[in-house]
Formats: structure tokens, C-alpha cells, sequence
């Protein structure tokens, strides 16, 4: 309903909603999110399930603020609501904090041993959760889904997605199996915010290994070295996907970076030393 | 039969001369056998009864004029199966199959009543001769279920004799749009699927989305336990929500509807797609509609069982092909709903309004009910009462009068202990407040709400902590689980209440749950987690003392909690007759034969096979 008043909102000669938060007015283009404008504001609002390369699934819950309806006020998810009219936000009001801790707490009571979780909470002033493990269908996993929305918007292959559901949700390749579409990229290490995914290197197979999906892909070897590089997969995607017709290129990807630029300094210092001749 | 060959009615007026048709041609028939169904009575074989009667109908001497039809639910399910017998609207109950030839012989061909089939008052032993001199029937307003139990739902023209789709051809030869919004408006209807959002609001809150195509959606994914409203509609009377959603497809401006059926409800299933393929055949659904340029077609979408799907961006998700999960409302789906484009969606009982809304207008309509709650409300009432079955009551009709007037009151002389409405995720509301009216606001105000009509009564022998333990494992198994505080704060409150049920509770778990349910409201994704708390809070508003019982003396009040009370023998009612000891699996009682019996408490495993094999109830719960 608020969203056919939204434009009304706007005043003329000025086309730009403005966000006033903890006091703090900041103008934002429209539909950019309360999280958008507690950046720009200064404001730190702590995320979990929130990443700026995907799209916002607001399943962790953490973000919470109170967004001031005047009459009324609502818990709200930052990183998903859309500025489209002038709001009038509370981040660190009570009410507001009180939401995040208790999320937290719930997260804390189910991923007990992560660090990076715990830090975070620290940060937000929660020392500790007086909720017992209830819940551990994945160890160490809070479910917040941005290995999945990695996997399937920013790397195209959807090799990972929720499985079950409820408590006994988890994060798997179809049936459980090792998946046959994951190319070994680590994108969903890389972006796990509580560092359940970790990238494993099997050196006596050449194999990179994601764990805890078990998913295997073959290891590309510097052609120099001997060192492991990235999965033959993830360096054939890169070709079809950058479209470099360069034979060079494709020349230079059989080494590892290390190689690569001890090569370079070597072609550097030989044409250098030709130019001094 | 010139018409009903079903040729495409090409304008209003056919429509009309087609219905004029059909009444004529029942008043040659005068006499008819209904029998009910629906669901419960169909439990209780009245599809055999149906075939028995057409039998009859069949074999009967050429002279006898008469038809069986099947029809949808009559609501008076505790006395199924139902069997009406027309003229004299004779209200036959728990009719069997041996009485089929007597109904037929007496009723039929000699016009008399068969005294033994008819409803007797529990109360006053008075016979009802029909429907609306039982009790249960003459507090009832019917409108969404008007033509449940008159007209055979497989049939189009039944529909048709009875009026069905003159409010589609009223809208579409004399309303705009708007027009028909207004009356919708005027009417004050609102959802009945459990929010109750204002109809009018959201049907031109789509009509105004920018974006097409627009999508009209009928919710009839009833999921709540116990509950039938929707059910008994769409098999009752499957045209009513086909018309209902024409009208409001007209009104906002969309050329295609879903309905989304649980698969639980292959009936429902089936007669919505007999009706879709009826409609169609007649013009009344598909192009330019009763020759109109309005043209609308409806789909039918199968569910794949999970609760959550009823809440409507999950429903969205689901006939997208997508999992059944939620997703943040804050654009709303009017807007930007099915495939992102603006989509209305309503429930079963709803779109089943709507044509009653136009035909008789919103103030006819807006006459019934309270200032904010306009109509009539179906409910399913279910639980420790005599009647159980499918009601419908005006709204601001009090609680009291549900339960007393037309569930009869409670069964075997309990006592009544408490109403919980809303479904699972609605509240447990008290004798001290029977008094309250149906109405969204005041339901809501008590801690309970409307939902979408299930009703569940309950008396002494329920224990509160254990019914809100039951409702917090129902929503905590049906969660989805996409969100945090859904998820995790179901499963510790669940914790929590399977340990007080155990005898395991502790001071300060009440506050606890209290905690979590005020994180629940605040901070889940989506209604199922905002109210999921409802059943707790309600039950420890008003039997906090039940909690107390559980946690501080480790005794169950109700006596329903195994563990937190004990089975002994009155020694006054026992006879000795060695049934309790002979069927006791630990060896735990002890008596001579003829002499009153005891249960040695140490090996009492309170198994409770004494108490349901004690002849005389001479075991006690204490």
C-alpha cells in the first residue's frame, strides 16, 4: 500500500528520495536500499547473507532496522527494502539492536565454532548465546545462501542449492552427490561469510576438492613449477568467457602467476638489456 | 433439451433464455434425492448411497419422475451421511445403505417421512423435519456456501437454474471496471484467506500496477489442520470461484488466472476441471466472453503439499516452478507478484463472495456484520463439541453462539476450555472471552485471528502447554526454513516446550518463549514466522497457570502429559476383574480376582493401557 503513495513523496525539483538515519539525512537514486543509504550515511549495519555481486534473498535476517511510519514503527531488512519515497530510518535504536542480537544469538546457538561469526558478533556487542545447539543439519552452515546465489548468477553453473527443508535444510549438489557441474572455482568459498566452504588441494591427485560438498575438479599444473594453478574447468570457462582469440594468452595460462612473472620480468630485463646494446 | 446441448452462448440474453429453459424443465421434476458428498459424508460412504439411489431412480416404474444427485458438503458432517429429499426439503442423517430401498419406497413413492432417519435434538428429543429446524442450521447465514448441497457440482446447468454467472453477464453488459470495484468496496469485503485485506483495496491497487499482462490468482491451497472451508467450495460449488475470479479478472484488467490446489484434493481437482472445460464449452470462459471482448482463461496448478505455499509470494514461487519459499513483501505482488508482472490473488471463499456481492449488491451484503468486518465467514468447526462440521455465520455472530447454538455444546458433558481460531497460527481464546464477536479486528485483538476458518474447540482434558506444543512442531515442520528466525526460533521454542511437556521445564522458560516470540514477530520473513508464536502467547496469556503447573509442581492439570501425572485404581469402582493386570506390559498391577486392584507406582511406566482397557473406569488419572 505505502508503495502507491511512494511518488507522492517526492516533491518536485527533486527527484531523489532522501533517507534520514540516526538523524543522518542522505539522498539516494530511488529503489536503492536502506543499506545503501546507512553506507553513504556512514552507519554500519552488520550482514551476513548480503553481498553486492548478488541479488539480496534477506534470509539471514540480520540487517534489521526500524523504519519510522510515524504512526507506527516496523523491523525492517536493510539490505532489501527500497528507498522510494522520504523514510525516516532508526538503525541503532533499541528495538532495532535488540532484533539483531537475538538473530544473532539464534546463529550463534546453530554455528558455534565459526570464528568469523563469532568476531562478528563481538563487533555487535554479543559476547555469547544463551540458546543451546538445537539445530545442526550442516555443520557450521547458517544457510545464508550466497554460495548458491554465487554459483548460479555470477559463475552460471547452479552447481550447489538448497536441499531439504526447514531445520533439516542444508546446502548440497543434487542428491547429496559429489555434483558433476561444479568447475572447482571456490567462488562459494570465497564468498562464504562464516568460512564453512573451504577449498581443499589434493597435490598427489592434481585435484582441488570443495568441501563439504566433496565436489572434485582436475587440477591445472604450471607447466614450470609444478604447482597447482586453478582447475582445468575454471581456465576453459575463462577462454569461452573472455573471448580472447590470442594465442599467447592461452600460452600463458599454463603457467602459474608466479611463473608468469618471473617470465615477464625475464622478457622485460631481455628486452631492456637489448635496448642498452 | 434445445439449449442445454451446450451450444456457446453468444450474448447475455442467451444466457438468460437458458436459464429460463432450465427452470422449466424442473418443474416437471419436483422430486429429487440429494445426497451429500463431501468430504466427511463421502468418509462415510455416501458415494455407494449415490449409486444405490440411482439405481433406484433407474429402476423405478416409468411413471415416477425423479432424479439422485451427488452434492457438495452440507456442513452437519457429524450426523454424514446426508441424504434430502425434495419436496419437503426432508432432512435425512446418517443415512446407511439398507436404508436406501425404505427412503425410495416411503419417501419417494408415497410421500411420507421415514421417522427414523431424521435429526433428533440431543436436548429435547424433538425431531427436525428439516434442515432449518436443527439448530445447527438456523444460526448459519449462508452465502459462499448458498448453493452447497442444492446443486450437483458437476453440472454447469445447475448452476445456471440457480442464477449462476448472471453477475458476470450484469458486470460485463452494464459495469465498468471501476463499477465493479466500488461494489466490491461498498460491500466491504476482505480477504478471507486470513489477513483480511480490504478486496476492493487490492483489486485496484492491480488495476492501477503498471505492467501486463496482470494475473488473477485463487489461493486454494488449504493447508491448516482440520480445516475443510475452501475444500467443500470448490467441490460443492467449483463455478462460483470460476465466476467470482471472471468478475474480478474484468475488473482488473487481466486475461489470465491461475488456481492453485493443494494435491491433497484430487476432488477438488477434478471438479474445478470439469467445470473449466464446462464454462469453456458454454463461452463463459476462454475469447469474447458471452460475446463481450473480454476474454479470460484459468489454469489449474497442482501443490506439492507444503503449508507455507498458501502464503502468496511462496504460492507465486511455486506455480513459477520455482521451491515454495517466501520472499520480502515490500513490493507488494499487486505489483509486482507472478513473473514479476502485477498479480491479484485471493482465496477460494473470497472469489465465491464476489458474485453474491454484484448480483445483490455491497450494500446488501455490507448489512451483515460488524463496522469492519462485512459478510458472512465460513468456518470449519472441529474439536470437542457435538456438531462438528462446515458452518457459515454472519460475522460479529459471538463465539459463544458457535459453540453452544450450533455445535451444540461440548460433547459427554465437559467442560469447555478454550477456542483456538486462525488455524496453526492462530490463538487459543478462552471461556471468558465466548463472548467475543467473529470479526478480524476483535479476533485479533484477543491474541487469536480469523485465518481462514478453522475452528477448533476444546474442553478440560486439553492441556494448553502440550495443544501450543503441538501447533509451534506443526509450523516448525512446515517452516521453510529460508529465514534465520523462522527456522532456528521455531526449533528453540519447540525445545523449550517439549522440555516443559516432559516435566523438564524451568524458571524463566515462559519469559524465554516470550523472547522468542516477540523475535518471531518483529523479525521473520514472512506470516507463517510473524505469527508462528500465536499459539504460545495465547495459551500463556490465559493458562499461564497450566504452564506454572508444568514447570514449578511438574504436574499436568489437564492430565495429558505423560510423565507429569499418575494412574491409580479407585478401589471403590474396581470389581477385580484382572482385565487392567492381565493387559499391564510391566507387570505393574496386582490384585486378587474379585478384590480391587493397585498399581505398583515404581514399575508404572504410565503406558495408559489400564485406563483404555478399564471397563468400569475404575483407573484414574491423578
Amino acid at each position: 500500500m505505502s508503495l502507491h503513495r511512494s511518488t507522492k513523496g517526492l516533491r518536485k525539483g527533486q527527484p531523489v528520495p532522501t533517507v534520514t538515519i540516526d538523524g543522518k539525512k542522505v539522498e539516494v537514486e530511488k529503489d536503492a536500499t536502506i543499506l545503501d543509504a546507512a553506507k553513504k550515511a556512514g552507519i554500519w549495519i552488520p550482514t551476513l547473507c548480503y553481498h553486492q555481486a548478488v541479488s539480496s534473498d534477506a534470509s539471514c535476517r540480520l540487517c534489521m532496522v526500524e523504519l519510522d511510519r510515524g504512526e507506527w514503527r516496523q523491523l525492517v531488512t536493510a539490505c532489501n527494502y527500497p528507498v522510494r519515497r522520504d523514510i525516516v530510518v532508526h538503525a541503532s535504536s533499541e528495538r532495532a539492536q535488540q532484533a539483531r542480537r537475538g538473530v544473532m544469538e539464534l546463529l550463534l546457538a546453530r554455528a558455534p565454532e565459526s570464528k568469523e561469526l563469532k568476531a562478528l558478533a563481538e563487533r555487535m556487542g554479543v559476547m555469547q548465546t544463551h540458546y543451546p545447539t538445537v539445530t545442526e543439519s550442516q555443520r557450521n552452515c547458517i544457510l545464508c545462501g550466497l554460495c548458491v546465489r554465487v554459483c548460479e548468477q555470477i559463475i552460471g553453473q547452479a552447481a550447489i542449492g538448497f536441499a531439504g527443508r526447514g531445520v533439516d535444510r542444508t546446502i548440497a549438489a543434487p542428491f547429496r552427490q559429489p555434483s558433476e557441474d561444479c568447475i572447482g572455482c571456490g567462488a562459494c568459498a570465497a564468498i562464504c561469510p562464516v568460512g564453512t566452504i573451504k577449498v581443499r588441494i589434493h597435490q598427489d591427485k592434481h585435484e582441488i576438492e570443495i568441501s563439504p560438498f566433496k565436489s572434485r575438479a582436475k587440477l591445472l599444473v604450471c607447466q614450470e613449477c609444478g604447482e597447482p594453478i586453478v582447475s582445468t574447468q575454471v581456465s576453459e570457462q575463462l577462454l569461452r568467457k573472455s573471448k580472447i582469440d590470442w594465442e599467447e594468452f592461452r600460452e600463458r595460462l599454463r603457467f602459474c602467476p608466479k611463473c608468469r612473472k618471473s617470465q615477464s620480468a625475464a622478457r622485460l630485463g631481455a628486452a631492456t638489456v637489448y635496448k642498452k646494446q | 433439451m434445445t439449449l442445454l446441448s451446450h451450444r456457446r452462448l453468444s450474448n447475455f440474453m442467451d444466457l438468460e433464455r437458458m436459464r429460463q429453459e432450465l427452470l422449466s424443465l424442473r418443474v416437471v421434476l419436483t422430486k429429487s434425492i440429494h445426497v451429500c458428498t463431501g468430504p466427511g459424508c463421502a468418509a462415510k460412504g455416501s458415494e455407494k448411497l449415490y449409486e444405490l439411489f440411482c439405481e433406484a431412480v433407474e429402476n423405478a416404474d416409468a411413471d415416477v419422475e425423479v432424479q439422485a444427485k451427488g452434492v457438495g458438503c452440507h456442513g452437519l458432517c457429524e450426523y454424514g451421511p446426508i441424504v434430502i429429499v425434495q419436496p419437503g426439503e426432508i432432512f435425512y442423517q446418517r443415512v446407511e445403505e439398507p436404508d436406501v430401498p425404505e427412503i425410495f419406497r416411503e419417501t419417494i413413492l408415497r410421500g411420507r417421512v421415514v421417522d427414523r432417519l431424521l435429526y433428533e435434538d440431543p436436548a429435547t428429543g424433538k425431531k427436525a423435519k428439516k434442515a432449518e429446524e436443527i439448530p445447527f442450521y438456523k444460526v448459519q447465514q449462508r452465502i459462499a456456501l448458498a448453493y452447497n448441497g442444492l446443486i450437483d457440482p458437476t453440472k454447469i446447468t445447475e448452476y445456471i437454474a440457480q442464477g449462476g454467472y448472471s453477475a458476470l453477464a450484469k458486470v460485463l453488459s452494464s459495469m465498468t471496471p471501476d463499477e465493479v470495484i466500488s461494489e466490491v468496496e461498498v460491500a466491504g469485503l476482505r480477504g478471507r484467506g486470513g489477513g483480511g485485506f480490504p478486496t476492493a483495496r487490492k483489486w485496484r491497487s492491480c488495476r492501477e500496477a503498471k505492467g501486463s499482462p496482470k494475473y488473477v490468482i485463487c489461493n486454494g491451497d488449504e493447508g491448516d489442520p482440520g480445516a475443510f472451508m475452501d475444500r467443500a467450495i470448490m467441490e460443492g460449488n467449483p463455478h462460483s470461484v470460476i465466476e467470482g475470479m471472471l468478475i474480478g479478472a474484468y475488473a482488473i484488467g487481466s486475461e489470465q488466472g491461475y488456481i492453485y490446489v493443494r494435491n491433497e484434493y484430487p476432488l477438488s481437482v477434478e471438479r474445478l476441471r470439469g467445470a473449466i472445460e464446462q464454462a469453456k464449452e458454454l463461452g463463459l470462459l476462454g475469447e469474447s466472453i458471452l460475446g463481450s471482448s473480454f476474454s479470460f482463461d484459468i489454469r489449474i496448478n497442482r501443490g506439492g503439499g507444503a503449508f507455507v505455499c498458501g502464503e502468496s509470494t511462496a504460492l507465486m514461487a511455486s506455480l513459477e516452478g520455482r521451491p515454495g519459499e517466501p520472499r520480502s513483501k515490500y513490493v507488494h505482488t499487486v505489483e509486482s507478484g507472478l513473473w514479476e508482472k502485477p498479480t491479484n490473488l485471493n482465496n477460494v471463499e473470497t472469489w465465491a463472495n464476489v458474485p453474491h456481492i454484484i448480483n445483490r449488491g455491497g450494500k446488501w451484503f455490507a448489512g451483515t456484520g460488524t463496522e469492519k468486518s462485512k459478510g458472512t465467514k465460513v468456518f470449519s468447526l472441529v474439536g470437542k463439541i457435538r456438531n462438528t462440521g462446515l458452518v457459515e455465520v454472519p460475522m460479529g455472530i459471538t463465539l459463544r453462539r458457535i459453540v453452544d447454538e450450533i455445535g451444540g455444546g461440548m460433547r459427554d458433558g465437559k467442560r469447555f476450555k478454550a477456542v483456538q481460531t486462525g488455524g496453526p497460527s492462530g490463538g487459543c481464546i478462552p471461556a471468558e472471552h465466548l463472548d467475543a464477536c467473529v470479526d478480524f479486528d476483535e479476533l485479533t485483538k484477543l491474541g487469536s485471528m480469523m485465518g481462514s476458518g478453522g475452528m477448533i474447540v476444546m474442553d478440560e482434558d486439553t492441556c494448553m502447554v502440550n495443544v501450543a506444543r503441538y501447533f509451534t512442531e506443526f509450523l516448525q515442520k512446515e517452516s521453510c526454513g529460508k529465514c534465520t528466525t523462522c527456522r532456528e526460533g521455531l526449533a528453540q521454542m519447540l525445545y523449550i516446550l517439549d522440555r516443559i511437556t516432559k516435566g523438564e521445564g524451568e524458571v524463566g522458560d515462559v519469559e524465554e518463549l516470550g523472547n522468542l516470540a516477540e523475535l518471531l514477530e518483529g523479525t521473520a520473513l514472512c506470516a507463517l514466522g510473524k505469527t508462528a508464536a500465536n499459539p504460545v502467547m495465547s495459551t500463556i496469556r490465559y493458562f499461564r497457570d497450566e504452564y506454572d503447573a508444568h514447570i514449578l509442581d511438574r504436574r499436568c492439570p489437564a492430565k495429558e502429559c505423560r510423565g507429569l501425572f499418575r494412574y491409580e485404581i479407585d478401589p471403590e469402582a474396581c470389581k477385580g476383574c484382572g482385565i487392567c493386570l492381565k493387559n499391564c506390559p510391566e507387570d505393574a498391577i496386582a490384585g486378587e480376582r474379585k478384590a480391587p486392584h493397585v498399581i505398583n507406582q515404581e514399575k508404572c511406566t504410565l503406558c495408559g493401557t489400564c485406563w483404555e482397557k478399564c471397563p468400569f473406569t475404575a483407573v484414574l488419572k491423578v
